[in-house]
């Protein structure tokens, strides 16, 4: 049965890092780099030096500096004085950077993969295609809608609060709507929904770490634009996850052998 | 661990698993789950996190 578990989330991981890798490069990706470009330009401007066109030729081009913005290349090194490291490594741009993008995807398609399968399985809910649909929408509410109400998809170059106070702020919201969402959907009962509610409200109440509110050259339609298309596509990456492992788990039950009970 | 046996049938989960395998499967795969979505989404190192950085950021994972 682990083998069973394990095979199926794999499926589902991998059909869903497929098609969210396929969005996250038609959809977001070009966002991402766009905004690195805004960033770049404002750091040379704070360096001192003007936004020197490195491509030269075309006036109005952008300079050609689609490295990621994150670890120190030369061009901006203040912006990146947090992070430290200047020569840590990172995927070259263009199709290494595309190729890292979808192995993360896959790694996390498969993750989100397993915790869904050892959820349901928890609940005593045996996988199928509707109700690992419905595992899968509380998962999207859990860790990608709630925690988005608070700390809404940022392209980067947003100026916001500490890493770690954002992550813990993340880690509890995403707890807290899981465990919350749990008590109203399996549990059932007035006084497990009624403490179900009180979950999922908490961590708003509590109030996520402040927002940037900051001005930013990032154009604000980019922004928002990201941050529409981000949910979006975390809920297709869920739905994914969820379908494909209730299939993925009849499937691969049919081939193996029947439980051994009389 | 406290399967009661009732004329040698194990009892069964809604999911008509036995209890004891579905309890290490379960937290096996919330194990290992929760390790990958650590190092696609959380872990700190530089060269992680740049190789998942467009993924973290698109599944909003706090990034930087």
């Amino acid at each position: 049965m682990i083998i069973r578990l394990l095979s199926a989330a794999l499926v589902a991981g991998f059909l869903a890092a497929v098609v969210a890798t396929g969005l996250q490069l038609a959809l977001t990706s070009p966002l991402i780099v766009a905004a690195e470009r805004y960033e770049t330009h404002d750091a040379q401007a704070s360096a001192g030096h003007p936004p020197v066109l490195r491509s030269g030729a075309l006036p109005g081009a952008l300079p050609i500096v689609l490295a990621h913005a994150h670890s120190g290349a030369p061009a901006h090194s203040e912006a990146e004085a947090d992070s430290g490291a200047a020569a840590a490594w990172q995927p070259g741009p263009g199709l290494p950077r595309m190729a890292f993008t979808g192995l993360a995807t896959l790694i996390g398609g498969v993750g989100y993969a397993l915790l869904l399968g050892a959820v349901m399985l928890a609940c005593g809910r045996a996988p199928t295609l509707e109700r690992g649909l419905g595992f899968a929408v509380a998962g999207f509410l859990a860790v990608a809608l709630a925690p988005a109400l608070g700390l809404p998809p940022e392209l980067p170059g947003s100026e916001a609060a500490p890493l770690a106070a954002r992550q813990a702020w993340w880690l509890m919201t995403a707890a807290s709507t899981a465990m919350g969402l749990y008590l109203i959907a399996i549990r059932r009962v007035p006084v497990t929904i009624l403490g179900g509610l009180v979950l999922l409200v908490a961590p708003h109440v509590a109030g996520a770490p402040e927002v940037a509110a900051t001005a930013s050259p990032l154009p604000a339609g980019l922004a928002a634009q990201f941050a529409a298309r981000s949910l979006a596509i975390a809920f297709v990456f869920w739905a994914v996850i969820g379908l494909a492992f209730g299939w993925a788990w009849q499937a691969f039950g049919r081939t193996a052998p029947a439980p051994a009970h009389a | 661990m406290s399967t009661t046996q009732t004329l040698g049938t194990q009892t069964l989960g809604a999911a008509g698993l036995r209890a004891g395998e579905a309890r290490t499967a379960v937290a096996i795969a919330a194990f290992l789950g929760l390790g990958l979505v650590f190092l696609a989404g959380f872990a700190p190192a530089s060269a992680l996190h740049n190789a998942a950085h467009d993924f973290r950021h698109t599944q909003n994972f706090p990034c930087h």
